[in-house]
């Protein structure tokens, strides 16, 4: 990776942030394509569940564009909506697995999100990770 | 759908992200072989993807006719979004980029697959 970049061109999409925006990419596609789909055709069967599916969709979106963006407002958005994401795949992930019957369907984040090779609760850590790295470099070059 | 077809592009997308993995571990940026290497595989899906559109026209339509269609254009969108975002990042991120699309693209063909012709 080079570093050749003066700090202030630093941003969050470059590096490893380029390969974090195409995951959040298509995982906001797949979360608000089933959640949408979902309640459109079987909204009577799992409302909570196909509802969560959707809003977790909104939210990677909205983390695939913050990182996508430069700028310190961007930042804020995207280390939010990890945080968010972190908080519902954690406290969706402990509920399906203890109290399964609130969620009769799956859900994206249904036990820690098993059924997208758990890459649901990697990608936030990783989200909040690289913006911290990113935003510590900033700070760094500035003083 | 034709089923050789999906097991073509299933294994050329998976050596790609092989060769793809290599070139992120060794540290280079994606170069004009990449984009030809991904550009061969959208051909090979674009392939799938009007030979369906073709079945669907004649009538032959999956029970869910709206979920096949919305995977089929996923299907038809990431290699070129991926290869285009990809190729704009100058260091070895560029070829992981590639190397993730071409690892979930066999996913989303056996979902579409189960789709055109459900087990159950």
């Amino acid at each position: 990776m080079s570093e050749t970049s003066p700090p202030t061109a630093r941003t969050l999409r470059t590096g490893p942030g380029r390969l974090l925006v195409a995951v959040y990419g298509v995982f906001a596609l797949a979360a608000t394509a089933r959640g949408g789909y979902q309640l459109a055709t079987r909204f009577d069967e799992a409302p909570l569940a196909y509802a969560l599916s959707l809003l977790a969709g909104v939210i990677y979106l909205v983390a695939a564009f913050g990182l996508a963006r430069a700028g310190r407002t961007s930042r804020t958005v995207a280390f939010v909506a990890c945080g968010i994401e972190m908080a519902g795949v954690l406290a969706v992930g402990t509920t399906s697995v203890f109290l399964p019957e609130v969620f009769p369907d799956d859900t994206v984040w249904s036990n820690f999100g098993s059924g997208y090779l758990f890459i649901p609760l990697v990608l936030p850590a990783l989200g909040l990770w690289w913006i911290r790295r990113v935003h510590r470099l900033d700070q760094a070059g500035e003083g | 759908m034709v089923d050789w077809l999906t097991m073509t592009i299933q294994m050329v997308s998976l050596a790609m992200a092989g060769w793809f993995l290599v070139s992120t571990l060794r540290d280079q940026p994606m170069v004009v072989p990449h984009l030809v290497g991904m550009g061969l595989l959208w051909l090979l899906v674009l392939g799938q993807v009007g030979v369906s559109v073709a079945a669907m026209v004649g009538g032959e339509r999956p029970a869910e006719t709206a979920m096949f269609v919305s995977y089929l254009a996923t299907v038809a969108l990431l290699p070129p979004a991926c290869a285009v975002w990809g190729f704009m990042e100058r260091s070895r991120w560029g070829p992981a980029v590639i190397a993730f699309a071409c690892l979930i693209l066999p996913v989303l063909l056996v979902r579409l697959e189960q789709l055109w012709n459900p087990v159950v």
